[in-house]
């Protein structure tokens, strides 16, 4: 294995790491608004990880641009998502977990 | 007669720029679709009468020029996007994993200085991605943010993501 083997698995496996957690916040989290921050937030450095391990692996420049294209479409995505998800259940009323 | 004339040169330069729009979109898209097909020539032959139906479309739905984004504005925005993105995400990875789930969440209002319009919805899309910080509602000039830690100094940080925003728009804002 190369030096750039090495850290595409290194950044494939951080990446996995960061997907872990944002699932196990999505559980944990007490209610839908703090569920959201763990899911863009730790999704999106996740999935750029992996891209980034992935982009190294290909070794195309075009590839690699392709791979950088579809994560910024999933940061517009899933920026846009949540904030309509957090709109909604705002105007609905949804109550907001306080610490006691 | 005169009038007549006046009005055609005025019709002229809207052609003219509605021209220079189509062009920019078309080379945008063009390189989408080289990046799309990873390269490959062939592609093309379809290509062509896509890319130039789908900048007719474009400039059907916003026939109105867009703004090019300051470029200097645009290497602060990145990088400034990149590390704090990656700050998010180390963040709440954290409170996830801990046992204790340190979380003190509250929803705050902020006061916007950049203009109703892309400035607004750019740094509303920012803010959900920065550490701590999701946004809820959108009202004409007022930011409703749910934080994750209202211990945390949001209002700095939310002006600090404001002033990147603004640079990228080149828009003035009082400090």
């Amino acid at each position: 294995m190369t030096i750039w083997d090495w850290l595409s698995t290194a950044l494939l496996l951080i990446g996995a790491f960061f997907f872990f957690a944002g699932t196990l916040g999505l559980l944990r989290f007490p209610d839908v608004y703090n569920r959201l921050h763990a899911l863009t937030k730790a999704d999106n450095v996740g999935l750029g990880l992996t891209v980034l391990g992935l982009a190294i692996q290909s070794g195309s420049w075009v590839i690699a641009l392709k791979l950088l294209l579809i994560w910024l479409l999933v940061l517009v995505t899933s920026a846009t998502a949540a904030h309509l998800i957090a709109n909604a259940a705002l105007y609905d009323h949804v109550q907001r977990w306080r610490r006691s | 007669m005169k009038l007549g004339r006046t009005r055609l040169f005025a019709s002229d330069r809207t052609v003219r720029s509605f021209v220079r729009q189509g062009l920019w979109r078309a080379i945008a898209l063009a390189l989408l679709w080289w990046i799309l097909l990873e390269g490959d020539r062939k592609g093309w032959w379809y290509g062509l009468p896509v890319i130039a139906a789908a900048t007719a479309t474009s400039l059907w739905l916003a026939p109105e020029a867009g703004q090019f984004w300051h470029p200097v504005g645009l290497v602060r925005f990145i990088s400034f996007f990149l590390w704090q993105s990656l700050r998010g995400g180390i963040d709440v990875a954290l409170r996830a994993i801990d046992p204790r789930l340190p979380l003190h969440p509250q929803l705050i209002e902020y006061r916007l200085r950049v203009p109703v319009g892309p400035a607004q919805i750019v740094l509303m899309n920012t803010i959900s991605l920065l550490p701590g910080t999701l946004s809820v509602a959108l009202h004409p000039m007022l930011l409703q943010v749910h934080v994750l830690d209202g211990r945390m100094d949001v209002q700095r940080s939310l002006q600090q993501v404001e002033a990147v925003v603004a640079e990228l728009f080149e828009i003035a804002i009082e400090q």
